[in-house]
Parts: structure tokens; C-alpha cells; sequence
């Protein structure tokens, strides 16, 4: 049988998105949803989103990836082909465990979609190469 | 947590949510009946069940539904297959400890959830569930139950399952709004929020932008601004604690634009986030003193003069405005426009919303009349200005460079002490230092070319808008460092004439402070043979302090830089003991060099240590790093100017 969550997820981003782009307030019916899909991580995430820690990384090729600053200071990087982060909850949480959808910081990225909050940034095709390869190695996260 | 943003506001109606949800279920056990108010209960028979990421899904059959949320298509549905998917959280499962075939009730507030290319919708937000037992059947079956632990399917979600927020609605709205139009476009379903600069007529009041927000077609409004300034703001300091070493990684500024309209208020305008300050310098030459064309801003805050202090002194030391202002709210007559108003006393940050480029600069029309540049002084003047906080612009030459000594910030969080100074102090002879000191923030963004000129040699610098205050000037928030001349400058009283002839220093004396720079002589009194060294630095940023490397034991290792060490240079220190007669009542100790080292010792043909001893040294430069007074002690290390 297919996978329910995921398409319940994308629906409520995308109804978050449309409802905010209505008013900012838009979003309040839209909290119980989201904590009720996403659990511990949507406080979280809504707090990264409102301090606008997350900056959409884009290259002259068109590659883009995501950058989270998170709330630690800690700069972490999310893929845009696929659900990935390099931060140490992710891979527990969601690889090792299956016990969530997705981290917080991949959250505050769909969030910081909906409501406009993401900072944009351009740089070469080296420095994305290198963000892209630091998120292997860095075992810390 | 942000006041008043997205993660409070979902905090506190979760904190309400869930003392309800307690109180519920408090009130479930307490009470073995059923609550009597039926109304919108969703009545569910679980068919198939399962988990995903924790939540349990449900596949369920809907037996009967009461009235109030009866709708004609439910009814349709529930003729035929009144199949729903239930969606409980992980403490909604553990407290039903559901089976299949198990009949639950679902009160409200349960939401209904419908996607798009499925039939089944889903019911979620069902934290207020309670199982119902059929009384014939519920001791045997509590006793099976009891005995087996279910085993509920798990269903792995695949990473590559990514969410797309863009509608095709989305992507048409995308496509329109790339199009360059001088004629309005209709849209046929999408909001006509979307439109082109060409369509609004341009004000010149920012206070009739920012208030009409929220009026409908505000974000059509454009404005007509003066910009004043151009500069790169650093993005939070947390931004630049993650970057490892020295590595010229994002450094996260946003540029920034302060704007000016016809009526002299002033905003600051935040663009987007560039990487490093590299351009900086073709901005301000390119934007500064043009007029440009705010459109569909964003207000990212209005700030007060008590909270922006930084920000303010900026705007002082533009006001009085140099042409009249218009005067808001009366007819503009030329009489009407005046220069004598009260300096401002609030401020709106602006910001752009993400994607569009609503700032359209007027490059190649003339300078505003309402610009102000900067007014240079002479270092002479600076120092001898009364006030406090006051933004002052100079040219400077950079003798020495230093970076603060603290190990535990990273390099790139450091203060950076540049010790400067220009002609005219050189050649005052009484009461004026010749070398002044000047700190360099973290907060204050260098480009890239700034900061590669300023370690390779000697630089002539324009510091723009740098801090004044208590002796001391400071390059903060808004300070701009720049290597070529701006196009306009009031260089009243400044002097900008090369240096003739050697750079000459202060000579230590009893004014002599720590962190500054000076010129000694004496003669050589002592020697600390123990502080006879010599080690290798990092060949690229002169860290003295460098690692095996762990992969190949032969190799160096610089752990600022984070990169092998190929060539490393090697230092060579001893410390001697001067008698100055400028300063006699002190202990002077140097930390003298190599090539001071072996000049002496050559010298005197000799290669004892001790023979140096009674030796003349003269006119050394140094940086003074300490000055204690019990004992009498200054510090000083040799250093070479630039």
C-alpha cells in the first residue's frame, strides 16, 4: 500500500503557503494540523522559519541546496532532490529510527517556502560543490 | 522564541490544546458513560491499520454519522464505500491500544483533510478518540488481547518522496510575472497581486508606502527614493561562529541601501544576501547618490532611535537634510519646503519579498540634490571633535595590522586593530599622536579586496562613516572600508597628500598606552636567554601555533586555515631588556626578532648571547602589549610595519 503521510504532509504545506500568502495571520488554523503531522519538530521548525535561518543556496547551473542555521549556531545542509540533512537528529530520527518525516530544519525549509521566509543566496558552482561535499564528510553535523 | 512569531503563537494554543486533551481524558475514565453530546462524532471501524513515522493510519469504515456534519456528498459516499483513513498520534494509539475490527469514537475538533487524486480523505487531529467496547465480547477478548502483543505493519516512507509546494496555478502566476509589460495584465483566476513597476504611479512619500499596507494594491505602490548610502550589513552573528578557520566561506551579508524620499525620512533597505562585501565598492560608486524605485517591500520592523543606535548615528550625520524637504501634509509651494525640522526619530527597515527584484536604481541619471556624501576630515580634526557616537570619514594610511589575541572566538569574530595615520599627524610636532588606532568590529563587513590589500602592504584607506566616541574610533555596523575614492566627497579639512619620507612613530614615553604602537631605543641591559626561540607559523595567516597532522606525522598542520602547512615560515624570538631613557623609570622588555637578533650579534662578531649586553639598540617599532604599573613593566614585540 502506498505511503498516506507524505501526501498529507504536501497537502498541508501547500494549503499553508496558499493560506499565507492570503495574510501572515493565515497560518493559525493551519498550527494544530501541523503539529499534529509533524510533531515535536514543528515548534521548532516555526522557530527557525520566524529568525529566518534558512537560505536557499542557488548556482549558475540552476543546482540549488538549502543551508539551516540552527539553533545551536551550527550551519546545516539540506538537499533539495531528496529528504536529507546533514544535522545528528536526522539520521537518527528519520534513517535509523523511521520515527519521522522529516528533521526540523527540512521543515523550516518547506515552511520557510510557504511563507516566504527563505533568504536567497547565489554563489559559484565550486562554493555549492562545497557545501554539497562538506555535508558528507561532516560526521558531527 | 521569537516574541510574536510563528513557533510562540503555535506554543501557547499546543499549551491549551493539550491541557484539554488531559482534562478529556480524565473526564473518559472518571466517567464510563459516554459524553452525551453526539454531535459532529465521527463513528469508525478500523479495518487495516499500520504506522508511518509513528503515526498510526487507520483504514477504517465509517458506521454512522450524526447529522450536523452529514453533507451531501458524505452521503453519496457512505452508500457505497464509506471508507476514511484515521490518522492517530503516537499517545492517541497508546491509549487506544486498537485493534482491527474495533469500534472507535472520534470526537471533535477532528479535521477533514481531501488530496488531490485520491478518493479517501483523511481524518486527522484525533487526540480526542476513545474506543468503544462491545460489552458480550469484552472480557474474552480483553484476555486474548492481553496475552498477544499486535504487531502493527510499518511502512518506511522513501526520502526521495519530496514535497512540492507549486501548484500548476503556482507556476502559470510565475510565468505571467516574468513577462515585461507596459499594458496591465488581466489574470483569470490568480489574484491581481502580481503586477509590473510600470503599472503604479510613483510616489514620493515612504510614511504613505509603509501606512498604506494592507490597503488593497499596496503592493503595487512604488516609491521614488534618494539613496544615500550603500553598505553590507552582517546576517546575525550566529551566521559566522559555524565557519571553520580562515576560510573566506559565507560570510552572510545582506546588502543594504539607506534611502532618503522627498520628504527626508529615511529607510533602510535590506536586499539580498550576498556571499562577501566583494562588490561593495562598485555598489556605492554605481547606487550612491542616484535615485531609485522601491516597489512591493516588505516591513521587516520600525525601529526607534533608543534601539538602533547604530543605525541613528548614521542618519545624524545626515541631517540636517542638505536641500528643503517637502513638509507632509500641506501644498507644496516652494515656501513650504524647509531644512528645519527635528532630526528623525523613527526609522523603517524594508526588505524585499523573495524573488522579485523590486529595486530599480536610475544609474544613469544625475546625482540627487538631496545626497549627501561623506564629509572627510583630517585625523587631526577627528580626534579633537567633542561629541560622542558621531559617524566621521577619513583617509588614512594603514601601518600595522592586528588581530585580537582571544583563541576562543573564531578568526573571522575577532576585533582587527589597524593602526593608521596621515600626513598631517606625521608632521605635527606637539600634542597630537602620530599613529592612531583604530578597531575594526566583527560587526563591521570587510570585502575580500579590503582585507588581501591590507595584509600584502602599506594601504592607503578611505574609512567611511566609521564610529567616533570616547577617544577612540571604532568601524561598526555600517562602516565601509573602501581603496579608491568615492566620486563625491567634501574634502574640507582633509589632507590627502602621500607621506613624504619614512613613517615615524611616537617614541615610548610615560604617555605610552597598551595596544598601540611605538618607536624605542635604548640600550640592552639583560637578556632572557629561557624566551630564546624559534618555531614555525602558518606561511598563510601567521599562526604560530601549528599541529601534527594527523594523517601524515612529517606534515604541519594550521588549524585556523584547516590546510597542510607546505612551506612554513620560521620564527625566531628572544627577549631583552632595554633601558630606555624616554621612559626610565619602567623595565622595558622587547621581544626582539631575528633580524634584530643577528645584526647585534654580527655586529659584534660574536655569537654569545651575553656579549650583547651594553649594546646600543636604536629605534626599534614595536606594538605595545602590555603596560603593568606594579611592577613597572612594558611589554613590547618588535614588529615590522607594512
Amino acid at each position: 500500500m502506498d505511503c498516506t503521510l507524505p501526501a498529507v504532509a504536501e497537502e498541508l504545506l501547500k494549503e499553508i503557503k496558499k493560506a499565507f500568502q492570503e495574510t501572515s495571520h493565515g497560518i493559525d488554523p493551519f498550527s494544530f494540523r501541523l503539529k499534529f503531522i509533524f510533531g515535536p519538530s514543528a515548534v521548532p521548525a516555526l522557530d527557525l522559519v520566524d529568525q529566518r535561518s534558512v537560505t536557499r543556496v542557488v548556482s549558475p547551473s540552476g543546482r540549488t541546496a538549502y543551508q539551516v542555521l540552527g539553533s545551536s549556531g551550527k550551519l546545516y545542509t539540506c538537499y533539495s532532490s531528496c529528504h536529507f540533512c546533514t544535522c545528528p537528529a536526522f539520521g537518527f530520527t528519520v534513517l535509523q529510527k523511521s520515527e519521522s518525516l522529516l528533521c526540523k530544519h527540512i521543515l523550516a525549509v518547506y515552511l520557510s517556502q510557504a511563507t516566504g521566509a527563505c533568504q536567497e543566496l547565489t554563489v559559484s558552482e565550486e562554493q555549492l560543490t562545497s557545501i554539497l561535499l562538506a555535508g558528507e564528510e561532516d560526521d558531527e553535523g | 522564541l521569537c516574541r510574536g512569531g510563528l513557533a510562540e503563537r503555535l506554543c501557547r494554543l499546543q499549551n491549551r490544546e493539550r491541557s484539554a486533551i488531559s482534562f478529556w481524558r480524565h473526564q473518559c475514565i472518571s466517567d464510563a458513560k459516554m459524553p452525551s453530546d453526539k454531535s459532529g462524532v465521527l463513528i469508525v471501524k478500523i479495518l487495516e491499520m499500520f504506522e508511518e513515522c509513528t503515526i498510526q493510519v487507520a483504514i477504517c469504515q465509517q458506521l454512522e454519522q450524526s447529522p450536523a456534519t452529514l453533507s451531501s456528498e458524505d452521503a453519496v459516499i457512505n452508500a457505497r464505500e464509506p471508507i476514511l483513513k484515521v490518522l492517530f498520534a503516537r499517545e492517541t494509539a497508546a491509549h487506544l491500544k486498537s485493534r482491527p475490527q474495533d469500534v472507535i469514537h472520534i470526537y471533535p475538533p477532528w479535521q477533514k483533510l481531501l488530496l488531490k487524486n485520491a478518493d479517501v480523505p483523511v481524518i486527522m487531529n484525533t487526540y480526542f478518540s476513545q474506543k468503544v467496547l462491545l460489552s458480550e465480547h469484552s472480557e474474552t477478548t480483553e484476555k486474548t488481547y492481553g496475552l498477544t502483543k499486535m504487531l502493527v505493519r510499518k511502512n518506511i516512507v522513501s526520502l526521495a518522496q519530496t514535497f512540492r509546494l507549486d501548484d500548476l496555478d503556482d507556476e502559470l502566476r510565475q510565468e505571467s510575472s516574468d513577462q515585461v509589460a507596459c499594458a496591465p495584465q488581466i489574470h483569470n483566476n490568480c489574484d491581481l497581486k502580481q503586477h509590473h513597476l510600470a503599472l503604479s504611479a510613483v510616489n514620493d512619500s515612504l510614511l504613505e508606502m509603509v501606512e498604506s499596507q494592507g490597503a488593497v494594491g499596496w503592493r503595487e505602490a512604488q516609491v521614488r527614493v534618494v539613496i544615500q548610502r550603500v553598505y553590507c550589513l552582517p546576517a546575525r552573528e550566529g551566521h559566522r561562529s559555524h565557519v571553520q578557520g580562515n576560510k573566506p566561506l559565507w560570510m552572510f551579508c545582506r546588502l543594504c541601501l539607506l534611502v532618503q524620499d522627498a520628504y527626508g525620512m529615511f529607510s533602510e533597505v535590506q536586499l539580498q544576501s550576498l556571499s562577501s562585501a566583494d562588490n561593495i565598492e562598485q555598489y556605492c560608486k554605481r547606487w550612491e547618490g542616484k535615485f531609485c524605485c522601491l516597489a512591493g517591500m516588505k516591513i521587516l520592523q520600525r525601529t526607534t532611535r533608543g534601539r538602533a543606535l547604530g543605525l541613528f548615528s548614521l542618519i545624524d550625520s545626515l541631517w540636517p537634510p542638505v536641500v528643503p524637504v517637502k513638509v507632509p501634509g500641506q501644498s507644496q509651494d516652494s515656501e513650504m519646503m524647509t531644512t528645519n525640522l527635528p532630526p528623525p526619530s523613527f526609522c523603517y527597515i524594508l526588505t524585499i519579498q523573495s524573488g522579485e527584484i523590486h529595486v530599480e536604481v536610475d544609474e544613469e541619471e544625475q546625482i540627487a540634490n538631496l545626497y549627501q556624501p561623506p564629509a572627510v576630515h583630517g585625523l587631526k580634526e577627528i580626534l579633537q571633535i567633542g561629541g560622542c557616537n558621531e559617524r566621521c570619514s577619513f583617509w588614512a594610511q594603514v601601518l600595522y595590522l592586528r588581530l585580537q589575541a582571544k583563541h576562543n572566538i573564531p578568526i573571522n569574530q575577532r576585533e582587527i586593530w589597524l593602526f593608521v595615520t596621515d600626513s598631517m599627524l606625521q608632521n605635527v610636532v606637539h600634542n597630537t599622536p602620530k599613529v592612531v588606532a583604530v578597531s575594526v568590529a566583527a560587526s563591521c563587513v570587510l570585502s575580500t579586496e579590503i582585507t588581501e590589500a591590507l595584509s600584502v602592504a602599506s594601504q592607503l584607506v578611505f574609512f567611511r562613516d566609521a564610529l567616533w566616541g570616547n577617544g577612540r574610533i571604532i568601524c561598526v555596523e555600517r562602516t565601509v572600508l573602501l581603496l579608491q575614492k568615492p566620486l563625491l566627497c567634501s574634502a574640507a579639512g582633509a589632507d590627502l597628500s602621500e607621506l613624504t619620507g619614512p613613517v615615524r612613530l611616537d617614541e615610548l614615553d610615560s604617555t605610552t598606552q597598551a595596544n598601540s604602537i611605538c618607536a624605542v631605543r635604548g640600550t640592552v641591559v639583560g637578556v632572557n636567554e629561557s624566551t630564546a626561540f624559534s618555531w614555525p607559523t602558518c606561511d598563510r595567516c601567521g599562526n604560530g601555533k601549528l599541529e601534527l597532522c594527523p594523517q601524515d606525522r612529517g606534515s604541519l598542520y594550521c588549524s585556523q586555515c584547516s590546510e597542510v602547512v607546505i612551506s612554513p615560515v620560521l620564527k625566531m624570538q628572544l627577549e631583552v631588556f632595554l633601558s630606555c631613557p624616554s621612559r626610565s623609570q619602567s623595565t622595558v622588555k622587547v621581544k626582539v626578532g631575528l633580524f634584530v637578533l643577528i645584526n647585534m650579534l654580527l655586529s659584534l662578531q660574536s655569537y654569545e648571547v651575553q656579549s650583547v649586553l651594553g649594546k646600543e639598540v636604536g629605534l626599534l617599532n614595536c606594538y605595545v602589549y602590555s603596560i603593568t604599573s606594579h611592577p613597572n613593566c612594558v611589554g613590547l614585540e618588535e614588529i615590522v610595519l607594512l
